[in-house]
């Protein structure tokens, strides 16, 4: 799409993945960890000015535009292409550690979770149902929260731009690169 | 016409017919003559289909009555990469239930990229008495209760391969399920499991089986058990180790190196999670002796893997991160004169920087130090024309050329221009190029080249490239063998589309995602070509709520005898011959 185009503009000139750093709790250590010694001054970065070249790549269709976020979202999850797998294995090296906050619904004090312990959704709700003792609804799963009671569970999170998603629709990855805090509530408040 | 003179008995046919074994001459073979088709499918005993949407169950089980092996594909390569929605398709189960009435002599069943429920697995558990291999690749939808099934019950199973599948890992409980007579398994790949197995099972299974060639173990199995497991299984050819990393301690270290030491057959190494890098010398005393080598997950610095691969002098296939640099590839290029397969992946893919020093210039010293590279998936943030020129002229042996510079619509460092030319030299140079993947700064013409010189290619990979309909024209009608094209984010149209209609035909698909296909191009070619499925994906919405000249976000074009199908989700519309849309 025509808007995908124009958002590339954006995505080479800003840093796309604002969103990763800015997540990163203080023990995190983005991009020292694995920098060779002698990668600084051998590698020529050559990043004068794309726009001309930019203009030639593209489009000359009508155009839309998207908010420059959304693109930079999207193209940390499916560009470059690299099986999760990997991915995975990647994000967690980068960042030792990234721990969040998690909140149950009508309990004040709230608890510290590690994310990168966990390496899918289901570890890291099992983890969760242990900490609080409850039962938490697996992201995804097709049980319809049929019991109404006190003790049924779903898990949200509070994203990079503030609002308040359900846990488990978007990838793993990006789950990672986008949670702020945790919150447990009650499956019959959804 | 004089039939006796010209015809051969059944059973010389047959007994002929036995020793072609390529699907492609097992093809030619039943179009000669009536009688040569109903022999052939008589006895043809392995089948692969390439798209479990292109036929159906009851089609297959109809014209093979007597298969012993069946592979089957389900959703398109791009699924590896998020672009293909959660609930797209590709159910096994369809599939599965009618082969355990049609074959209850099947003994192989491959599944990629398919869905696989637990129900599947309990089925073939139950269905097969003969049952030996089941290879379930980038599979997902299945617990480890599916597995338990498999193994208390399938008593020949020889090969339980996993690979890169995602299984809700419940517990490692199942592989005590394998009774303690069970004693056939020759190759078992459980790397995608995220928990830990029962690890006395584990031991008791590996040392029971004689024949045990493979065995790839999950990140979960801590490095000091591998020595135990190794003693277990000293005729091994392959192993994935798991995490390795321990504490360090002499003693582990001694004892691992004298395990590895003991496998005098083992060729293939790989897993290597979180390695600790003064535990590498362990498989120093092997190394001479490695054919293939898989490092994507060794995060470790050049020098230790410079280390490493110095040693492996008989290597054909080094899969690693872009950790090894420049440097690293040039000790590559001197060291391992056999290398067929190079696949370099990156460390950062994140990042905007370079956090090695890779560049371009790595895969030139690969490229001019082994004569006999054919496979190449290179990971870079920077390319020139010259080098992708430099590389063409080195190896015009190269059937596979995969490319993937980081940063999208990036030119050629040193000029500032599209890498059309040197992605023409690669087409142009190597002409037994069957696979490539495009990226950088790329106009119109690099299509025009690809369309020219590309004859023997059949699959191609586009991203972010081109500027008119005119780029996938020529692609469309200058690759003769082209069988799989798959686009995205591309300035492709319906003019192209359109006017090759009939190319799609001789396909098996079609990917084109964050294109400018309209919806109104996509009915009109779901109309004209009946044997098409047009599928057209919209998170957003029914395509018809908005213009018809509105682009499509995702069209998936196959070809198909099976008509269209029936399990799509709310997301997928079939674009199909009688112009209403279908919406389940």
């Amino acid at each position: 799409m025509e808007e995908m185009v124009m958002g590339t503009l954006d995505l080479i000139t800003a840093s796309p993945h604002s969103s990763s750093s800015s997540s990163s709790s203080p023990t995190t250590d983005n991009n020292n960890n694995n920098n060779h010694p002698s990668s600084s001054s051998s590698i020529s970065t050559r990043r004068t000015d794309l726009s001309t070249d930019l203009r030639l790549g593209l489009s000359l269709s009508p155009s839309h535009y998207s908010t420059p976020s959304s693109r930079e979202q999207r193209s940390s999850f499916d560009w470059p292409p690299v099986k999760s797998t990997l991915r995975c294995t990647l994000v967690e090296k980068s960042q030792i550690s990234h721990f969040v906050k998690v909140y149950m619904e009508g309990i004040p004090i709230g608890r510290k979770l590690n994310l990168l312990a966990h390496h899918n959704y289901h570890a890291l709700v099992k983890a969760l149902a242990n900490m609080f003792r409850t039962t938490i609804l697996c992201p995804n799963s097709h049980q319809l929260p049929l019991i109404s009671g006190n003790n049924v569970h779903v898990l949200t999170y509070e994203d990079q731009e503030g609002d308040w998603m359900m846990v488990g629709d978007v990838p793993w990855e990006m789950f990672l690169t986008s949670v702020k805090k945790l919150k447990i509530t009650r499956a019959d408040r959804c | 016409m004089k039939k006796a003179a010209y015809s051969f008995p059944e059973e010389v046919l047959e007994h002929v017919f036995s020793f072609i074994v390529s699907d492609k001459d097992r093809s030619s073979i039943s179009l000669v003559c009536k009688s040569w088709y109903e022999i052939e499918r008589w006895c043809r005993r392995k089948v692969f289909v390439g798209n479990c949407y292109a036929v159906s169950p009851p089609i297959l089980i109809k014209r093979f009555p007597e298969l012993r092996s069946v592979t089957l594909k389900g959703k398109p390569h791009f699924a590896d990469f998020n672009l293909v929605p959660e609930g797209w398709g590709g159910f096994a189960c369809p599939w599965i239930r009618a082969m355990a009435g049609a074959y209850p002599w099947l003994e192989e069943i491959r599944l990629k990229r398919m869905v696989v429920s637990d129900e599947s697995l309990e089925i073939i558990a139950k269905s097969f008495r003969n049952f030996k291999v089941l290879v379930l690749s980038s599979c997902e939808g299945f617990t480890t209760e599916g597995l338990a099934a498999i193994a208390a019950n399938c008593r020949n199973l020889r090969e339980l391969d996993l690979r890169e599948s995602e299984v809700e890992d419940l517990s490692g409980r199942w592989l005590s399920d394998f009774p303690d007579s069970y004693t056939s398994l020759e190759s078992l790949n459980i790397s995608c499991l995220g928990n830990e197995v029962n690890l006395l099972a584990l031991e008791r299974l590996v040392s029971r089986c004689p024949n045990l060639k493979t065995l790839r173990l999950n990140r979960a199995v801590p490095l000091d058990r591998l020595p135990n497991l190794l003693r277990g299984a000293p005729q091994l050819a392959e192993l994935g180790t798991g995490a390795y990393t321990s504490e360090m301690r002499p003693d582990v270290f001694s004892n691992l190196a004298e395990a590895f030491a003991g496998c005098k057959q083992l060729k293939t190494l790989s897993g290597f999670w979180d390695v600790l890098p003064s535990y590498l010398p362990a498989v120093y005393p092997i190394c001479s002796q490695l054919i293939s080598l898989n490092l994507s997950y060794a995060t470790v610095q050049s020098p230790d893997l410079i280390k490493l691969v110095s040693l492996c002098e008989k290597l054909q296939k080094l899969w690693v991160l872009d950790y090894i640099e420049d440097d690293g590839l040039e000790v590559l290029a001197a060291s391992c004169k056999d290398l067929r397969e190079l696949r370099v992946f990156p460390s950062d893919p994140f990042g905007l920087e370079p956090n090695v020093a890779l560049t371009e210039q790595g895969l030139v010293s690969v490229s001019e130090g082994c004569p006999k590279l054919q496979s190449v998936l290179y990971f870079c943030r920077q390319m020139s024309n010259a080098a992708l020129n430099t590389i063409a002229r080195n190896r015009p042996n190269l059937t596979r050329f995969r490319l993937c510079i980081i940063e999208p619509r990036s030119p050629d460092y040193l000029t500032l221009q599209p890498l059309d030319d040197g992605f023409g030299a690669i087409v142009e140079h190597c002409k037994d190029l069957r696979r490539l993947s495009l990226s950088g700064l790329l106009t119109d013409r690099v299509f025009e080249y690809i369309g020219t010189y590309g004859k023997k290619l059949e699959m191609l990979s586009v991203a972010f490239a081109g500027d008119s309909d005119l780029g996938l024209h020529h692609v469309l009608s200058g690759c003769d063998n082209l069988r799989k094209l798959e686009i995205r984010d591309c300035p492709f149209g319906d003019k192209a589309l359109l006017a090759n209609a009939a190319k799609l035909e001789t396909m098996r698909s079609l990917w084109m995602s964050s294109c400018s296909v309209s919806f109104g191009a996509c009915k009109v070619l779901g109309q004209k070509m009946p044997r098409l499925n047009v599928e057209v994906m919209d998170e957003s919405g029914p395509p018809d709520s908005r213009p018809e000249s509105s682009p499509v976000e995702k069209l998936y074009v196959y070809r198909t005898v099976a008509g269209p199908r029936l399990d799509m989700p709310g997301f997928v519309w079939t674009m199909d011959d009688d112009s209403a849309l279908r919406i389940s």
